[in-house]
């Protein structure tokens, strides 16, 4: 029984010290498939045209995957709410990448979702979720905060733009006029 | 002469593998259709077209995934550029159009089954046409 009890211990302290398995999440997308691989990030508009700022223009650009068949992966999501991949394949600009999350295949477009992403070969995991710790620190709120979690509910643009538009698009009265039929 | 043509086969080679690789040649075209989130659209994750989405579209504009235009011919274009700005990352410029009907004069790249548009000219702005909150309420949340 002690033996047992050792190696029970041992068996705990070993995945303890284990780096957590990253692996792609459904999300029950459909023609969904999990997926890792290889791929170096680029600038999409770069990559198609040669218009080609430093630093894949220092997150104003959408970012691509190009992998090593050539083929030039979008991924237009990443693991936060309502935010894309840029923020977090940003810090990869040129360099090759291990990608995992997940494609989906829709209406003919197969696009993908980045769950997790390490510098290839062997750098260190990182869950693609920085858009928050970026957003939190530039508008002067802890990460972990209600605020940061809920970004899209606190983003000043996104106030601006429906203050002046309605969540409708069609200005404040038509906004006023749906909420008082909806009460 | 001999280093001098040693010196532009490097400098060749080096141009050649600086250059991205698969640049296609563009296809002018004009597009008309809505602006729109181009991740609630494709995955179909919820009903996206019109003022019902037009707060989420906002917020994943501004999140940073890809605007779009979803053309009259039912194609999904991903938009890249509006006139001089390549910004394509929540560009405020392309905020203020997000939902409205437009027309757009451009250059169409196909890449791997994705068609990317970068647009010279927004010809025509009808503003907001597709009103369909009556029946659809607010996606996602209602709210």
């Amino acid at each position: 029984m002690k033996h047992a009890l050792k190696l029970g211990a041992l068996a705990l302290a070993f995945l303890a010290f284990q780096p957590v398995a990253q692996a792609a999440q459904g999300w029950g997308l459909p023609e969904e498939e999990e997926v890792r691989f290889d791929a170096t990030v680029v600038d999409v508009l770069c990559e198609l045209t040669g218009d080609c700022p430093d630093n894949c223009g220092n997150g104003t650009r959408q970012l691509g995957l190009l992998d090593e068949e050539g083929v030039l992966h979008l991924p237009l999501k990443n693991f936060t709410p309502f935010t894309g991949a840029s923020w977090e394949l940003q810090q990869f600009c040129g360099k090759k990448v291990t990608a995992d999350g997940l494609f989906t295949t829709n209406k003919g477009y197969k696009v993908f979702v980045v769950q997790f992403v390490r510098e290839a070969p062997d750098g260190k995991w990182q869950r693609a979720n920085r858009f928050t710790s970026q957003w939190a620190e530039k508008n002067g709120v802890a990460a972990d905060s209600k605020q940061a979690k809920q970004w899209f509910r606190n983003d000043p643009e996104v106030q601006r733009l429906l203050d002046k538009d309605g969540v409708f698009g069609l200005g404040p009265e038509a906004d006023k006029a749906y909420f008082e039929a909806n009460q | 002469m001999r280093h001098v043509t040693r010196l532009l086969a490097a400098g060749l080679m080096f141009v050649g593998l600086s250059l991205p690789a698969a640049a296609a040649a563009p296809q002018r075209v004009q597009v008309t259709g809505e602006v729109i989130d181009t991740w609630c659209y494709i995955t179909d994750i919820m009903f996206a077209e019109g003022t019902t989405h037009h707060q989420c579209a906002l917020w994943c504009a501004v999140g940073g995934i890809p605007v779009g235009v979803l053309g009259d011919d039912g194609e999904v274009y991903m938009v890249l550029k509006v006139g001089d700005d390549t910004t394509n990352v929540a560009n405020p410029a392309i905020l203020e159009i997000q939902t409205h009907r437009v027309s757009v004069d451009g250059e169409l790249y196909e890449r791997d089954g994705i068609k990317y548009l970068l647009i010279d000219q927004v010809v025509n702005d009808e503003g907001i046409v597709t009103v369909n909150h009556d029946d659809f309420g607010i996606q996602p949340f209602g709210e």
